[in-house]
């Protein structure tokens, strides 16, 4: 919806009577605008579009197209627009009406009150929400079950979470592991010459994926010629003889054992696969094309044995395959993502289902003009060249990071690893604050410029402030990686980190009930300064209670938290003194309680 | 834009354009004007490609009365693809502001394996085999035959494409091979013959450099283009090696064995004729009697490779008397084989000029110069009388006689190698007699003396004065242009010791060393894990890539990559590697990034691009040397120096250079793209070594970056990361225009160019 707008050619009317002046008339979200055609009228018009009623003629009615909007803020003033023709009105008015809804729903939700008008697909997903999140659910308990907050305010700041997108973004498949299935190395026991190798699901399931063959002969001999432990002591005895390079051995054995060789011969499904991959390859880099029009090293033309084209030892041995393709097969199948949506334990089911999807995707490589059409829109716009031409946006997708915690603490590290910090960055962190001032005074007096702040003041800032942060971290700790948290005792840690997010929390609805309008909010910010002072003296008791040499850390840790209670007490307190120097004044200014 | 160059309107389908673009339009307009060629060296990712396109279109629309042909060459059928996508872009901007006088046709060509739309002639499996299936069903005999026996199959694309003969044409517009396909497909026409029948209508055809280079192709594809036309060689910096590989042969065990079965089939053919149709093979004696007439009116479908000798030096002349009657062409044929086989017998390495080669020959097989410089003609015309369809069989004895023409052909700029093993597997006896031509400039010169103007053009023509000594031309502009870089966006740096501080290096005899390995992992460690997106690292040949990765395999440094980015590889097998960089690419596209592992002189390095998150960084282990033990190149180097007076270790760190500098070249594609290149061998730090980089390169490598250690190497491209992510001013900073718009260039114009800041 947002963007949208529809313009029109209408003739305005403040009454019925009214000629009409010639003009545009053109709504936007939240906007209504009319502009007169001849530009020294004074009838041009620009309403808000929120509570607009509208009342229009019917067509066939012998009068003309006429569009009546009452607007309710303006006292129901109405305004009348006369269309060319039905249609443009028709337009006009559905546009005006869905206008209206867009602007409703959200209403709606913030005017519901009680739990009792929720629908029970919502309740559902709170739940759910709060059985995932363990913190939010110790949160919930706190302020809601002790009344301190009611639940609706307690959403109400979680909009959010309760939107779709959260909903499909759990949905969000884990991805593969990047290690090789070929890593994992076999247990011994030391003594005797057995090996133990521990399959997972997880490990199965890349052996299937990175080896058709090996999954097809699991469907096709387990458990009807062999048992599942057989079929993978067969497997493994395979992968040690390519291990082992030694090709002789191999072939050997695989002449003997007919299901051995199943393993050591080169995979068909998977060159099956290949072949029509490389059909649909971009062609920007399809190599095989060009070794398709290369005729001058037509056999045994140009030059052979210049030393520009070294010599490998031969490949086509079938019975050798490389660590170079091991690993481009790997890596092509992390990179296709976990396909199946089976959750078993059961072999089998696991092999059969990823055969099923191979085959879907082996249907749809038939229908091939959208992928065509895709990739050739694709080359066309990689053709051009970025910042020749006017920037492209491309659709943003959402960054998902499961703990924002662990992303900052990594990028601290980052920073502290960095040997030479002290010598590449010469300025300190008064220095990058004091630049940053001084960017601001010049965007106030000069206005803003395109970019927005000198990239190189916003990189000082921006490197100090990591730095100061980190450094206040970890300079007690000996181990740069090491966070400072960790060293608490598990308990405090535990608290500290719940005090944090309940002073998250708090202060949040306290701010936003100011000012204070109606007897509700004034008897809520009553009970959020008492959690909060509550709060405020629990913090202080935790900082007695910790160990001498973590004192002065915590406190450290706990003096932000108590700084922004202090700021809300102090809010507090002066607005109380505010208003009861007021109403001992008398005078009440109308909205005040 | 659209802005006046002298008398020219250039149509430019962006809103802004660099500074150095516009100049080397500029060059380029004056080239065209003189009627010249000439040699331009302009960094990767300032445009080139669209720069060139540009120009060339609009100077033919504003010389309506005297249209130019662009001929664009590339080297790889990909960056064909690219250049055409390009024209696309530029062709709609020209239509959209001209109409339809601005409408031209382009066309990509290329061989069958890549138009046929036929599917039982592309289940064969390789260009050879696909050539034969196609002429299986399209040879003149073969559809003559299928008027009298209906079940032999004929292809209906050729046969539609037959049928609405003058009619079959392609309306205007860009086509690539996707397109080409996709239209034949529709009309039911064959594509592959619609567009080398387009040839001669096509204002702007884009094919490989071999299509005018290698005197095998370019006899059938190219020999009817006018002299109007201007010759693109783009990417060119690799052109001396294209044409002397167009004119080498050799000759194995494998392929006399394949030549002598051949001349059994052949035998058999002919006797077979001789009982049933005499008639034929006396046609074809007369016919030979009066001169090989025969090339230049056979159909498409019957048209082979042609004579591997450049035109200009086949005499027209009738074929000697010796080899006339088809058995007696066959005996000769045998003789040589024999001959040839004598000579593989060897046990030392054996070098020799084509003259005394000659000589040889004629003493001891009794077959003189004149009569091997027809073999290849007259294989060609028994082959037709013969009828023989399936060519891709018949390879061996077309490479036997390609040889026999070539040394019968030319007496300078040539040696004969007889090497009875590789150096570097003496174990495996695998003898070889090459015939290697030394001289680029032969099989550039029609080419030179047939176009009116010829634009060497890449990013890497360090140093510029060797090439028109190497192809013997006189170029009226050479320039090499730099780079007016907004921000300094690439990042070159010679890291030349481990975090040990141990010295790295390819050299032969450290390359092997654990340490040089172990630092060489680590550096890829440390670099996965601070870099975003694409990191790519080019090693000095397979052999030794195999073997580094292997260790890095069994040391776990492998593991730690993996850890951090999803590992792809070039391998020697095309298709492999094809979908490794497809695969490399969608990594790079949906954010989990990965590494690509390539080689230097290896397909990948030469033509695809690492672009933007596809490559922001390039690590370049090693100094791509060739391998100079090697006979060819020790021969090259003896006639390099003795006729250009070109010093052998002079051409070898040239040559070595410009492929290192052509590897890390590709991480850039514009001015708002950004990358490192790292230099990984402490030979870098070397100024001999280091000046021969191109000069844009160079003017980046500061100082403090020539002699880094990897914690160092680190330290900077995290700093480099860093400032690169900050927001900037794309038209360039203090007084220094980087990027023009349209009121630049006219004040420009009214001020004279000189003005512009470089």
């Amino acid at each position: 919806m947002a963007g949208e707008q529809v313009e029109k050619r209408v003739k305005y009317k403040s009454s019925v009577k009214d000629p009409g002046t010639p003009g545009f008339l053109r709504i936007k979200e939240g906007m209504l605008l009319f502009v007169p055609n001849d530009p020294k009228s004074d009838s041009k018009l620009k309403v808000q579009t929120q509570n607009i009623t509208q009342k229009f003629t019917k067509e066939g009615s012998n009068k003309p197209p006429w569009l009546n909007l009452t607007i309710k803020q303006l006292l129901g003033r109405s305004h009348i627009f006369e269309f060319e023709n039905y249609p443009d009105m028709h337009a006009c008015r559905d546009f005006i009406t869905a206008l209206g809804k867009s602007d409703e729903e959200p209403k709606k939700a913030a005017v519901l009150t009680s739990t009792e008008q929720l629908s029970i697909k919502e309740l559902e997903i709170r739940f759910k929400l709060l059985r995932e999140n363990s913190e939010l659910q110790r949160l919930h308990k706190q302020f809601v079950e002790s009344k301190v907050l009611t639940e609706d305010e307690f959403w109400a700041t979680r909009k959010k979470l309760l939107g779709k997108d959260s909903i499909r973004k759990s949905k969000q498949q884990l991805g593969l592991k990047s290690m090789m299935v070929s890593g994992i190395k076999p247990s011994t026991d030391g003594r005797t010459n057995r090996v133990t190798f521990n399959l997972t699901p997880e490990i199965i399931f890349q052996i299937f994926a990175e080896k058709p063959a090996v999954r097809q002969a699991f469907i096709n001999y387990v458990p009807s010629k062999m048992t599942e432990k057989d079929f993978w002591t067969k497997y493994f005895r395979a992968e040690y003889l390519y291990s082992t390079k030694n090709t002789a051995v191999a072939a050997a054995e695989a002449a003997e054992d007919e299901e051995l060789a199943v393993f050591l011969k080169p995979d068909e499904i998977l060159a099956r696969e290949t072949r029509q991959k490389i059909r649909r390859v971009d062609p920007t880099l399809d190599m095989e094309a060009d070794e398709g029009d290369d005729y001058s090293h037509l056999m045994d033309h140009g030059i052979q044995r210049d030393g520009t084209m070294d010599v490998v030892e031969p490949q086509n041995d079938q019975f050798k395959r490389s660590l170079l393709q091991d690993l481009n097969r790997h890596a092509a199948v992390v990179l296709e993502g976990r396909s199946i949506d089976v959750d078993s334990e059961d072999t089998r089911i696991v092999a059969e289902a990823l055969t099923r999807v191979k085959q879907v995707s082996k249907g749809d490589g038939e229908t091939t003009k959208d992928a065509n059409q895709e990739r050739l829109e694709r080359m066309s716009r990689v053709a051009g060249m970025e910042d020749l031409q006017a920037p492209q946006n491309f659709p943003l997708a959402p960054l998902s990071i499961k703990d924002p915690r662990d992303y900052f603490e990594s990028q601290q590290g980052n920073v502290v690893n960095v040997p030479g910090v002290a010598k590449g960055l010469k300025r300190n962190v008064h220095e990058a604050y004091g630049l940053l001032k001084e960017s601001i005074v010049e965007i106030r007096a000069t206005g803003l410029s395109d970019p927005l702040i000198k990239p190189e003041v916003s990189f000082e800032v921006f490197s100090s402030l990591t730095r100061t942060i980190s450094t206040a971290k970890n300079i007690i700790g000996k181990n740069p990686r090491e966070c400072f948290l960790d060293r608490l005792p598990k308990s405090t840690k535990d608290e500290v980190l719940h005090h944090w997010t309940s002073i998250q929390e708090l202060p949040r609805h306290f701010w936003s009930s100011y000012p204070i309008t109606t007897p509700y909010l004034h008897t809520k910010v009553g009970k959020l300064k008492d959690a909060m002072s509550n709060t405020y003296s629990k913090l202080d008791a935790m900082k007695e209670s910790v160990q001498s040499d973590l004192r002065h850390q915590v406190s450290l840790l706990v003096r932000p938290m108590q700084q922004a209670l202090d700021a809300a007490f102090q809010h507090y307190e002066a607005d109380l003194q505010r208003r009861t120097a007021k109403s001992s004044g008398g005078e009440r200014p109308n909205g005040y309680v | 834009m659209i802005f006046k160059i002298e008398d020219v309107t250039v149509y430019f389908p962006y809103d802004n354009i660099y500074p150095e673009q516009y100049e080397y339009m500029v060059e380029l307009k004056r080239t065209l004007d003189a009627k010249g060629h000439c040699l331009l060296e302009m960094p990767t990712g300032t445009g080139k490609t669209i720069a060139l396109l540009s120009l060339i279109t609009s100077y033919r629309l504003s010389r309506p009365d005297s249209p130019i042909k662009l001929v664009y060459c590339t080297r790889t059928v990909h960056e064909m693809e690219k250049t055409l996508a390009e024209l696309k872009v530029l062709h709609d901007y020209q239509v959209l502001h001209l109409g339809t006088q601005a409408k031209i046709l382009a066309i990509g060509l290329s061989s069958r394996k890549n138009l046929c739309v036929n599917t039982k002639v592309l289940a064969a499996e390789n260009r050879d085999s696909v050539d034969a299936a196609c002429r299986k069903r399209t040879a003149s005999w073969v559809r003559a035959l299928s008027t009298e026996k209906p079940n032999i199959e004929l292809c209906d694309y050729f046969e539609n494409y037959e049928k609405a003969a003058e009619n079959a044409l392609l309306p205007p517009g860009v086509y690539t091979l996707e397109d080409l396909r996709a239209f034949g497909n529709n009309r039911g026409w064959c594509p592959y013959f619609l567009a080398r029948h387009m040839v001669q209508f096509a204002n702007v055809i884009v094919y490989s450099y071999q299509y005018l280079l290698d005197p095998k192709v370019a006899g059938i594809i190219s020999k009817e283009l006018q002299k109007e036309s201007v010759v693109v060689f783009d990417e060119a910096h690799n052109i001396d090696n294209v044409c002397i590989e167009a004119l080498s042969v050799s000759v194995r065990r494998v392929t006399l064995e394949g030549a002598n079965r051949n001349l059994n089939k052949m035998k058999h053919e002919i006797d077979r004729f001789k009982a049933t149709d005499a008639g034929r093979l006396r046609a074809e004696y007369n016919r030979l009697v009066e001169g090989l007439a025969l090339r230049g009116d056979l159909s498409g479908g019957d048209q082979w490779l042609a004579n591997p000798a450049l035109p200009h030096d086949i005499l027209k002349e009738a074929v000697p008397g010796n080899i006339r009657r088809a058995e007696h062409f066959v005996h000769v044929l045998r003789r040589l084989l024999q001959y040839l086989g004598v000579r593989l017998d060897t046990e030392n390495v054996e070098k020799e000029s084509p003259v005394s080669f000659v000589s040889s020959l004629n003493s001891q097989a009794g077959i003189e110069q004149k009569t091997l410089k027809f073999c290849y003609d007259r294989l060609q015309s028994l082959m037709l009388t013969l009828e023989i369809t399936d060519t891709d069989e018949f390879l061996p004895i077309q490479t036997v006689c390609d040889f026999a023409t070539l040394v019968g052909t030319y007496a300078r700029g040539f040696s004969i190698i007889i090497e009875p093993y590789d150096e570097r597997m003496p174990h495996i006896p695998d003898p070889i007699l090459q015939l290697s031509c030394h001289d680029a400039s032969l099989a550039i010169k029609p080419v030179f003396d047939r176009f009116q103007s010829v634009v060497i053009t890449s990013g890497t023509l360090s140093p510029i004065d060797l090439y028109p000594r190497l192809l013997s031309f006189t170029p009226v502009v050479s320039r090499s242009f730099k780079m007016s870089m907004t921000r300094d966006c690439i990042c070159p740096m010679v890291l030349t010791r481990g975090s040990d501080q141990l010295p790295v290096s390819t050299k032969f005899d450290m390359r092997s060393d654990p340490g040089v390995v172990r630092n060489y992992g680590k550096l890829l460690v440390e670099m996965v894990s601070i870099v975003p997106d694409g990191v790519v690292c080019f090693f000095v040949s397979y052999s030794y890539m195999d073997g580094i990765i292997a260790t890095w395999n069994e040391t776990g440094i492998l593991k730690e990559i993996v850890q951090q980015k999803l590992v792809f590889i070039e391998t020697q097998d095309v298709v492999e590697t094809t979908l490794a960089l497809d695969n490399y690419r969608r990594a790079c596209d949906c954010g989990r990034g990965a590494v690509f592992f390539s080689v230097a002189r290896g397909k990948v390095a030469e033509g695809i691009d690492f672009d933007r998150h596809y490559g922001r960084v390039v690590v370049m282990y090693g100094v791509p040397f060739q391998y100079t033990l090697s006979k060819i190149l020790l021969a090259r180097l003896e006639y390099l120096r003795d006729t250009f007076q070109i010093k052998e270790g002079d051409f070898l760190t040239f040559d070595a250079l410009r492929q290192a500098a052509q590897c890390v070249g590709r991480v850039i594609r514009s001015k708002a793209d950004y990358g490192m290149m790292i230099f990984a061998d402490k030979r870098y730090s070397r100024h001999d070594k280091r000046s021969k980089l191109p000069g844009w390169i160079l003017s980046h490598l500061r100082d403090a970056h020539l002699n880094l250690s990897t914690d160092m190497a680190i330290h900077n491209a995290r700093e480099f990361l860093r400032k690169m992510a900050q927001p900037y001013d794309k038209t360039g900073t203090m007084g220094r225009k980087t990027l023009l718009t349209q009121e630049d260039l006219e004040k420009m114009a009214e001020t004279g160019v000189q003005d512009m800041a470089y």
